[in-house]
């Protein structure tokens, strides 16, 4: 046997023997791994069903793409509808439905009105999956028009705004409608994005009735096939050629397999955003299982000492307690794997009905399989440094002798692999994550926190041992608990910094967004948009405005023209792989304007301004973030398709755009030269002097939609509250992910207060004998949390607002106001938790009879 | 004085401490502990080891066991220099040469007897090891609790377990601290008597820390300790 084959069979041997002494050692219980088994089941269930519940959508999403999209491709094009060889080409692929989607004003006999989704099909519509109607009498029969007034079918909430109901008459632009059918199911819905208004849909031809289509108007028509060879094959096939064969058509090509990417692409965002708060959660938890481990081992100091004493190795009692706590950690992770990956079949079987989105929950491994890695190295990160520790137990402590104090730190290797384990964490995270710059910028913060917050812990205890002598016994008792050796203040200070450090940032975020989408309005935002203003009609429904809206309004005017961009410094934008953030810059139409003077919120930065009446060669004003995302710069050339004109103009200034004042403002802005004679629709905005009621607003819209039946108008205030809507079902989720890391945190206390029972009971019992009263008791241990939660809130609510205020301004790009009141009550409520929890805790300890805890003794 | 004995006084002693020093703590609280102290133990021998508390004996004994190593002076224990073996090589000498007998038995409370006493086997990579700890336990006495926890046993009962621990690896040295403090007059009698004849058995060297006189006199010879110094060594008339 070769000294090779020996060691190993020795490291195999030594292996079985550490796994057997662990086996043997458990089943003395695993009491005070509550918390250990706790902290890692929930932080594991954190991800894991973050995870899960998240490829649940995306699977769903993915599977129902031919329904999402109504089709196996989807082609769409703003303004024009496909040529008739366009059109003949795709019926020789497969059946057609055409579609045609705009924001139009609905108008109740009462007058009452409202913006809504617009949707005019034809009778192929849908390809693909169901709609259902009540009264389900089928869309033919609910979109005919037997009596000279078409059919529509339209979302209850249409009905309720309007204060109609089926059967009613509405008109949309110069056409009367019969409300026949309410949508209870519209396959398709997901693929429109976020709409402002309620759904209504019509005939094709009936939308032709209405006279809305006019050259300019916001119209969106959406060639839908069911491919004839609908296979993977067939479906890249016919993509190919068709870009091949019409590379100038200008629409945009959506195939089932990616039926609504912005909306994967936000859950995906989400989901990551959510696991690293679960991962915060996992860390939190990590102090408790640090925590466990190391009371566990200094339970366990004269079982170490005797296994030493008879011939185990420091190394071998190492593995003997990683084996034990390895396989202790994997019961817990698998507690949590369990949960994690019931979640989605928990989120099905509760809301099912409810839910928005497609969802269809499946046992994810590979979801389950980075949950597993993040417990384990979690665990590891956290426990080779206390394991390490029992390396050095010293035997001496068996005989009654003076024994050399235990070294403070463990041996070089055990740091080297609790660095080693460390770095596998920030790696996993960072690897696994798909954005990587917001991965780095979690871990360089959670470690600087923790780094931070270790660091005070160590200052606390150090100030608290070298203050002078407090008159009052109850606060010299309250001082000397907080630096006394096995003091809880390390755990409080580390498991509750880092739950209120992402309380407050989550707070702050929320915050600012909710801020960022309401409190700016009322001295800023236009109260209305008015879309599709015909420019021969501006100066009649200029005069309406001022006639009918109060005399202070401002009304704000700017032609508006659409066009996609084909080019950038001659490169076109398909070989282009944009910044997400400036992507949607290239993709489809945008809106675009022209003006002879700087519109009011930009600032020209680069380059410089056409001259009035400008009559030289194309040139086009580019927004200047966007344009650094693009690389663009002064002087470089960009080709824009305008109603089927390709405009080659060389960038002539880039402006810096104040977004945020929700005024009328465009990535490209070009002289008025380049657009004579072409026609364009005017985009308005009217802005009340204080806001405005909803009276007032409600009353404008009226009036609006029975003037200008063509207008389309949008209330600023509905369009937000449907975004807050959104952000407010996204915060529950985020609350929820905070609310674990909370109680992560609660747990951990709840674990050091149970880890210090027995010198609190001893505490208090010697003190009872003394003369104190459970009163002086209750109040040094709660100045002690007082103390050691206000200190741990101040420093964790500035690192909180330092997190925030990076993710708002650097992540989001929004002005950063720190909420101290919202972040002081986060860090609050966490205080007072403390407290209440440490008490509670402590209280027991209280209750304990002197003369039997004496006897004890 | 017994064949065997005589035999064994020709080779080389079991314990041979040569000149050792141990000072303990830090700073002020540092205290000098073992002074030049030098011992010789024959293979075979039974030593009593008796002083007031303080005086070093339990701190010997850790010196003997490799668990305290000395400041100066030279260990050998069965002809292995201590001084030469790193911490992983001491435990492993431990392991197989030295049973150490506590004055609180320190079994594993989540062990069975049988198991305590498997482990030092285990630990050595004994793959017999069971079958050994068996045979010990019965050699002790307690043939039918080979499955009860410590918690499960009287005190006695504990120190028996202990003893065939010590024992299982047949170590050339074994050490007891106090092994009756903790018992009952008559189980203390009962455990010395299974002592001193399961050393006669396995050939062991025995050095025994007690305050007992009765025990003192069923030792070969009686090393007494005063203040870390070895104060003089009196062979006992029923060993001389």
């Amino acid at each position: 046997m070769t000294t090779q084959v020996k060691t190993h069979l020795r490291f195999f041997g030594s292996a079985v023997v550490a796994i057997r002494l662990a086996i043997r050692d458990l089943r003395g219980g695993v009491r005070g791994f509550g918390v250990f088994l706790a902290c890692l089941a929930l932080g594991v269930a954190a991800i894991a069903g973050v995870g899960s519940v998240s490829r649940a959508l995306s699977d769903g999403l993915a599977r129902q793409g031919g329904v999402i999209l109504g089709g196996d491709v989807a082609l769409s094009l703003t303004h024009r509808e496909a040529t008739t060889i366009e059109q003949n080409y795709l019926e020789e692929r497969g059946r057609v439905a055409v579609i045609a989607t705009m924001r139009a004003m609905a108008r109740a006999k009462s007058d009452n009105a409202t913006l809504v989704e617009l949707k005019a099909v034809d009778a192929s519509y849908p390809l693909a999956g169901d709609l259902k109607l009540d009264p389900d009498e089928g869309l033919l029969t609910a979109l005919a028009s037997p009596e000279g007034v078409s059919g529509a079918v339209a979302d209850p909430a249409l009905l309720a705004r309007l204060g109609i109901s089926v059967g009613d008459q509405i008109k949309i632009g110069d056409a009367t409608f019969e409300i026949t059918a309410t949508l209870v199911n519209e396959p398709d819905k997901l693929a429109q994005g976020l709409g402002f208004g309620p759904r209504l849909i019509v005939a094709s031809g009936a939308l032709r009735r209405t006279n809305l289509l006019q050259p300019g108007s916001l119209v969106r028509w959406t060639y839908r096939v069911a491919l004839e060879d609908s296979s993977s094959k067939g479906l890249d096939e016919f993509m190919r050629e068709t870009r091949a064969r019409f590379p100038d058509a200008g629409w945009e090509i959506r195939s089932r397999t990616n039926a609504s990417p912005q909306l994967e692409r936000n859950v995906k965002r989400f989901t990551e955003f959510l696991t690293l708060v679960g991962l915060t959660a996992l860390l939190v938890g990590g102090v408790g299982v640090a925590n466990a481990v190391k009371h566990y081992l200094d339970r366990k100091g004269k079982s170490i000492a005797t296994l030493k004493a008879i011939g185990a190795t420091g190394g071998m009692v190492f593995s003997v307690y990683l084996a034990e706590i390895s396989l202790l950690a994997l019961a817990g992770i698998a507690i949590g794997l369990v949960a994690g990956l019931l979640m989605p079949f928990a989120v099905l079987w509760g809301f099912g009905a409810i839910l928005p989105l497609p969802f269809e929950p499946s046992v994810q491994l590979g979801v389950l399989l980075l949950a597993f890695l993040y417990g384990l190295v979690i665990t590891l990160a956290f426990v080779l440094w206390p394991l390490g520790k029992a390396h050095d137990v010293a035997v001496s402590a068996l005989f009654r002798d003076l024994i050399e104090p235990q070294r403070a730190l463990p041996r070089r290797r055990y740091m080297l692999l609790t660095a080693i384990a460390v770095i596998l964490l920030a790696t996993l995270a960072i690897f696994a994550s798909e954005d990587r710059k917001i991965a780095i910028i979690y871990v360089i913060m959670s470690a600087t926190v923790f780094i931070v917050l270790r660091v005070l812990a160590t200052a606390i205890m150090a100030v608290a041992s070298i203050l002078p002598r407090a008159r009052s016994t109850t606060l010299r008792l309250a001082l000397s608990n907080i630096h006394r050796p096995g003091a809880l203040t390390p755990t409080v200070v580390l498991s509750l910094g880092l739950g209120i450090s992402l309380l407050v940032t989550l707070t702050l975020i929320e915050g600012n967004l909710r801020r960022q989408l309401t409190a700016t309005l009322p001295s800023q935002a236009p109260s209305f948009f008015f879309l599709d203003v015909p420019s021969s009609d501006s100066e009649n429904f200029n005069a309406f405005i001022r006639h009918h809206a109060p005399e202070q309004a401002r009304l704000d005017q700017v032609p508006m023209l659409r066009g996609r961009i084909l080019s950038l410094k001659g490169i076109p934008v398909e070989e282009i792989k944009p910044d997400p953030d400036a992507a949607w810059v290239l993709q489809s139409d945008r809106g675009l304007t022209f003006a002879d003077d700087v519109p009011e919120g930009s600032t020209i930065v680069e380059g410089s301004w056409w001259p009035r009446n400008y009559d030289g060669p194309p040139v086009v004003s580019f927004e200047k973030r966007n344009a650094d995302l693009l690389k663009l710069k002064v002087d470089d050339h960009i080709v824009v398709n305008v109603l089927g004109r390709n405009i080659e103009a060389t960038i002539a200034n880039l402006r810096r755009v104040d977004w945020e004042s929700l005024g009328i403002n465009f990535v490209l802005l070009f002289p008025p030269n380049v657009f004579q004679g072409a026609p364009y629709t005017v985009l308005a905005t009217l802005t009340y002097p204080d806001g405005g009621t909803p009276e007032t607003e409600l009353k404008l819209i009226k009036e609006i939609a029975g003037a200008f039946p063509a207008v389309t108008t949008v209330r600023v205030k509905e369009a937000l509250e449907a975004i807050n809507a959104i952000v407010s079902d996204l915060s529950v989720g985020v609350r929820a992910a905070a609310g674990i890391t909370l109680i992560a945190s609660i747990l951990v206390l709840a674990g050091a207060l149970a880890a210090g029972h027995h010198t609190r009971v001893y505490d208090a019992v010697i003190l009872k004998t003394l003369g104190a009263t459970r009163g002086r008791l209750v109040l040094a241990y709660g100045i002690e949390y007082a103390i050691l939660g206000l200190i741990t809130a101040i420093i964790a609510t500035t690192a909180g607002g330092l997190a925030g205020a990076f993710v708002v301004k650097e992540v989001m790009h929004f002005r950063f106001v720190f909420m101290l009141s919202a972040a002081a009550f986060a860090a609050g409520v966490s205080v007072l938790l403390t407290v209440i929890f440490g008490l509670i805790g402590t209280w027991r300890a209280l209750g304990q009879k002197p003369a039997t805890v004496l006897r004890n003794l | 004085m017994d064949a065997p004995l005589k035999q064994r006084r020709t080779e080389p002693p079991a314990v041979s401490i040569d000149g050792v020093e141990l000072s303990l703590g830090v700073g002020r609280a540092r205290v000098h502990i073992l002074k030049r102290v030098s011992l010789q133990i024959a293979a075979g021998e039974a030593v009593g080891l008796i002083g007031p508390s303080g005086s070093g004996k339990s701190t010997l004994l850790m010196v003997m066991a490799g668990l305290e190593r000395p400041d100066a002076g030279r260990v050998r224990i069965a002809g292995e220099d201590l001084g030469s073996l790193d911490e992983d090589g001491l435990a492993r000498f431990r392991g197989k040469a030295v049973g150490i007998v506590f004055q609180s038995f320190h079994l594993i409370p989540t062990m069975t007897a049988l198991e305590n006493v498997a482990v030092p086997l285990e630990l050595a990579g004994r793959v017999d090891a069971m079958d050994r700890a068996k045979n010990e336990l019965e050699g002790v006495g307690l043939g039918d609790r080979f499955n009860h926890y410590p918690a499960q046993l009287s005190g006695g009962e504990q120190q028996r377990v202990a003893l065939a621990r010590a024992l299982a690896p047949m170590p050339a040295l074994l050490i007891a601290d106090e092994p009756t403090g903790n018992l009952d007059e008559t189980t203390g009698r009962e455990i010395m008597d299974l002592l001193f004849a399961q050393r006669a058995k396995h050939k062991s060297t025995l050095v025994l820390v007690t305050h007992d006189s009765e025990l003192v006199k069923r030792c070969s010879r009686v090393v007494r300790m005063r203040s870390g110094h070895i104060e003089e060594a009196v062979t006992t008339a029923r060993q001389a």
